[in-house]
């Protein structure tokens, strides 16, 4: 049970694990409420309501970035993606959340020059429309004893990217209309640490089940955070909202003191700080300035924008019915959760599972949900019908080593599953050593043959061979007589110079064990 | 070859800006010409003369590859669409030639052709009195009214179709919500908003529907193959198609609705109305009156609702970006450059974010009627009023949806269940298309003319709520000599028998006014 559980925590978040369990010595006397709003690129090849590609696609001549429908040209109307609903649906699996049957589109109007149409597409639950987003509730355990839980997961466009210059803005229309899901967490974390490993865990599910390539750095993953603080057992205080974090590092910056002693006031001291003095906490919304590691005022409460909702007239209801949720179920690759279930099950050492899930959560995305074969479906493909301890331990100890050594990523290994597959039966059959099998991966992944192993180590000479085993003995006992006398004489000792003799002859072919005995036969035989 | 090039792009421009001074060769008070009614914007000349393949006009705010786009709206006076809107392209591979663009109010937002950037249309009825063709798709209605076309595309949205066919003598058809494809139709209210067709008679206004009336995948509305087949099974199993007149009419149920009979309805209008009632009688019609309680709600909903869509359709249009949109699509640029404006601290007192400019372009490039309803709409969507006005008009909607298909033989084809009413109710309601004849241009500029000109579509908005079928007839003259017409509205999906009675009803009104 405990490594059910244990399956969420990732290797990563084991150190601030730690650190988060230890009393609070950073701003004591006072609880933090944090609750995050991820939004994060749906990773379709087309756009929420066109066939534009997405921006990172790679593009035939043929085909345009942009779409009508997304640069809000007259006449142009909006076509629902199906691939994004279904990918939407396999974040909702994946987070445990309910698809609702029946949801709805509406529109958020603002000027602005990122927004070509003057509104954005989203699913803003309202009341008395009786409107949903497509999925509600869920949960999501970044650590054996912390859960998560999740209030709704709502399908929305993205806008155009603007980057600011002094005297003029570059729009990026590319962006316009790609899908994003906006994942709304419930106030549940206690501390910067749980909101990071929040944030990591929900990237390395959703990059898994091929959702979204979830990188801050690109803008794929952006998150909004919500702060209070409070004295414990009261009520939560007043929260502010952090605009657009964008990468790891600024989230616990913004949220916590730097881990120098420079004095940043971040938000969470600025709540404390305020509160300490005797004055209160203005609801507000703010931006981080990453130069001054700083959050400043974006507006106040009541400078709220009127988004004068409405309901998309154009867009269909959305249906989500229980069977168009389980062929999503079916078709989409396993969840971190259930790999490791799995794993653990056929009694692997936790170690190298951790090694083995934290390879694929830097594996890339593609597009439409196809999850490029990672470290996972490599192993689970060459255990077919062999040892899966054995296989592990191949590829955690191994492979690895090499591909690190080479500075290739896992995408980049030379090495086929057919090819590491035939390398550990000849290992297993003892049709080679474990050295030569060794030299062979190692020789693989120098030359990036796609050669059969079979014939690779014929080539390379490593084939055991009985026959050639009393001829590299017979060659041995003539080139160092004197030992060979020794151990007639009864000594054992330099007959391991007489193994590293045939060792040295053979490449490595020759094993040990299966040497000593030739040896021992020859020499008293003889 | 160089010369040719020139003389080919000189010819291109001209397509696109030449005004049509064809001559009419049906009228009744004898020949006028495109100058003087103002119908088209945009015309090809060599279409226009072309011998070979027949006319149709394309009212303005639909997108067409060959002609500006301009929506009568100084903000769009330069629009290139470079597409052609998927009913133009049906029009063209069945042989129609697009022979030019037709004047309408500006987005379609107004019943009188007045709000137009190109200036009014003139009825061309008798062009010297100057009387209105009615909006928004007057342009289109007076152009096949005064024999330019023998067909013509139009929008209706809340009766832009019916109405300027009423006031300009011509049958004007506006099919079930979802059947024609609105891709390329520049939105003015999605929800409302239908594809209208005009003919010279009901033969062609049917062989145009039968041309457009096919699925689209680009339009999100269109209904969908199953719902067609229903559709045409149904039509084919009631056997009417075949149908003799006389056989016809004596299956058909008609319904007399109390609530058309508003105070603001011209008297002399009824004559009109009461002979086709006589004339569907003696053919043996059952005539049944009806009741339809929500009715008096239609109106004000209709502009809330209208209103507020309106105002979320021209969000888009900032006369700033929206130019440079288009070119980043066909040269594939995605990053554009905005300028931020000049800081505040400037000695001029202009402060230009972009939203300053927005303001300004707005302000400066939509005509009156349209700032009206974007703020009307732009209120109605706030969150204050939005429950009080837009759910509000929402659960109108409703209401007058329920009543039309508490009175209807048929059941509505978009909904699955197949419960019909059964025999007790009705094929169709016929009223008359609008509260007076033609209104003279004049009289359009009066104080309070904006509240007339919304009463002027209180026959027609409440089909256009629930989504139906209607066309409106020209039914004889009213006391001032000028065109009136009568409008029948049918159940969801009932477009095929509509037509149907619309070509007897044209045949029997004929048949009468000769005698």
């Amino acid at each position: 049970m405990f490594h059910v559980r244990h399956a969420t925590l990732l290797l990563n978040n084991r150190l601030t694990r730690a650190y988060a369990s230890a009393p609070e010595l950073r701003w004591p006397g006072w609880a933090v409420v944090i609750g995050i709003e991820t939004h994060v690129q749906i990773k379709s090849r087309h756009k929420l309501f066109s066939n534009g590609t997405h921006p990172s696609a790679q593009l035939d001549d043929s085909t345009s970035v942009l779409a009508p429908f997304d640069l809000a040209l007259p006449g142009a109307l909006p076509v629902l993606n199906r691939v994004c609903v279904q990918l939407g649906i396999r974040a909702a699996i994946a987070l445990r959340a309910n698809c609702q049957r029946w949801s709805s589109f509406d529109r958020k109007h603002y000027f602005y020059p990122d927004l070509p149409a003057g509104f954005q597409i989203t699913q803003h639950y309202r009341k008395s429309l009786i409107q949903h987003p497509f999925a509600k509730g869920g949960s999501l355990a970044i650590w054996p004893d912390k859960v998560i839980r999740i209030e709704q997961i709502q399908l929305e466009q993205d806008t155009a990217k603007t980057t600011h210059l002094p005297r003029e803005t570059l729009v990026d229309y590319g962006r316009a209309g790609v899908g994003l899901l906006e994942i709304v967490s419930r106030p549940d974390m206690r501390s910067p640490e749980e909101a990071t490993a929040y944030v990591k865990t929900l990237q390395h599910v959703l990059r898994s089940i091929g959702v979204s390539d979830g990188n801050m750095e690109d803008g794929s993953l952006r998150c909004d955070v919500n702060v209070s603080v409070n004295r414990p057992g009261e009520q939560f205080g007043t929260r502010c909202e952090i605009k657009n974090l964008n990468s790891l590092k600024n989230m616990t910056l913004a949220l916590s003191t730097a881990s120098d002693s420079s004095q940043i006031d971040c938000e969470i001291k600025r709540h404390v700080d305020l509160l300490e003095r005797g004055e209160s906490v203005v609801q507000e919304t703010r931006g981080f300035n990453e130069d001054t590691v700083e959050t400043f005022t974006l507006r106040r409460k009541e400078d709220a924008p009127d988004y004068r909702y409405m309901p998309d007239p154009n867009i269909p209801p959305l249906i989500i019915t229980e069977s168009d949720v389980r062929a999503v179920r079916e078709a989409m690759p396993q969840v971190p959760e259930e790999i490791r279930e799995r794993l653990v099950e056929q009694g692997l050492p936790d170690r190298d599972i951790n090694v083995l899930l934290s390879i694929d959560s830097g594996a890339t995305v593609g597009f439409d949900g196809h999850v490029s074969d990672g470290a996972v479906t490599y192993f689970t493909e060459v255990s077919k019908g062999r040892s899966p301890r054995v296989v592990l331990n191949w590829i955690v100890h191994e492979l690895l080593g090499q591909l690190v050594f080479h500075k290739l990523s896992f995408a980049e290994n030379p090495l086929s599953a057919t090819q590491l597959g035939e390398l550990i039966d000849l290992v297993t059959a003892e049709t080679i050593t474990t050295r030569a099998g060794k030299d062979v991966l190692r020789q693989i992944i120098r030359s990036r043959t796609e050669l059969r192993v079979k014939d690779i180590v014929r080539e390379m000479g490593l084939l055991l061979d009985t026959s050639s085993l009393e001829e590299y003995c017979a060659a041995a006992i003539a080139a160092l007589p004197s030992e060979a006398d020794a151990v007639r004489g009864g000594n054992p000792k330099p007959l391991n110079k007489l193994i590293g003799y045939v060792m040295r002859q053979s490449k490595g072919a020759m094993r040990p064990d299966k040497t000593s005995e030739c040896l021992q036969k020859l020499l008293s035989s003889g | 070859m160089r010369s040719l090039l020139r003389e080919n792009v000189r010819l291109l421009e001209k397509a696109k800006t030449a005004r049509f001074f064809g001559t009419l060769t049906s009228s009744r008070h004898g020949s006028v010409n495109n100058s003087e009614i103002n119908a088209f914007v945009s015309v090809n000349d060599n279409l226009a003369n072309s011998a070979r393949g027949r006319r149709v006009a394309i009212k303005d705010n639909i997108c067409t590859k060959d002609f500006l786009t301009t929506c009568s709206s100084s903000i769009l006076r330069t629009f290139d669409p470079g597409y052609d809107a998927t009913l133009a392209s049906l029009l063209k591979s069945r042989g129609w030639n697009i022979i030019g663009k037709t004047n309408c109010d500006e987005f379609g937002m107004g019943s009188l052709n007045v709000y137009s950037s190109h200036g009014p249309v003139i009825n061309p009825w008798n062009p010297s009195e100057r009387r209105s063709a009615g909006g928004s798709s007057g342009g289109s209605a007076a152009a096949v009214a005064a024999g330019l076309c023998e067909a013509a595309i139009g929008t209706d949205t809340g009766g832009s179709t019916r109405l300027p066919a009423a006031y300009c003598g011509i049958i004007g058809f506006k099919p079930s919500h979802g059947l024609i494809s609105r891709w390329g139709v520049v939105s003015y209210a999605d929800s409302l908003d239908c594809v209208g067709i005009f003919g010279k008679d009901a033969e062609i206004v049917s062989e145009v529907f039968e041309v457009l009336n096919v699925h689209d995948p680009q339009d999100p509305t269109s209904a969908n193959s199953q719902v067609r087949e229903r559709m045409q099974s149904q039509f084919v199993a009631s056997k009417v198609s075949n149908m003799s007149e006389k056989s016809f009419w004596s299956t058909v149920r008609v319904g007399i609705p109390l609530e058309y009979f508003p105070h603001e309805l011209d008297p002399s209008l009824l004559k009109s109305y009461k002979n086709v009632l006589r004339l569907l009688l003696q053919r043996g019609a059952q005539l049944v009156p009806i009741s339809l309680p929500n009715t008096k709600y239609a109106l004000s909903a209709y502009y809330a609702l209208s209103s507020a869509e309106a105002s979320s359709n021209m969000a888009r249009y900032n006369g700033k970006l929206h130019g440079k949109l288009y070119p980043l699509l066909r040269y594939q640029i995605r990053i554009l450059r905005v300028a931020v404006g000049e800081p505040a601290s400037e000695s001029s007192t202009r402060h230009r974010t972009p939203i300053d400019q927005y303001a300004a372009n707005r302000t400066a490039g939509f005509g009156p009627e349209v700032q009206r309803r974007v703020l009307l709409g732009t209120y109605t969507l706030t969150a204050d009023a939005f429950d009080n006005y837009f759910l509000q008009a929402m659960r109108v909607r409703s209401l007058v949806q329920q009543d039309f298909s508490s009175v209807f033989k048929m059941a509505d084809l978009r909904e699955s269940s197949e419960d019909n009413i059964g025999d007790s109710g009705v094929d169709f309601i016929l009223h008359l298309s609008a509260i007076r004849s033609a209104p003279q241009l004049s009289e359009t500029g009066q104080p309070g003319s904006e509240i007339d000109s919304y009463v002027q579509d209180v026959m027609t908005v409440p089909a256009s709520l629930a989504g139906l079928p209607a066309a409106s007839i020209p039914s004889g003259l009213a006391d001032d000599d000028w065109p009136v017409g009568v409008s029948i509205v049918g159940q969801w999906g009932s477009d095929h028998l509509l037509l149907k009675a619309c070509k007897e009803l044209t045949a029997l009104l004929s048949v009468a006014s000769n005698k």
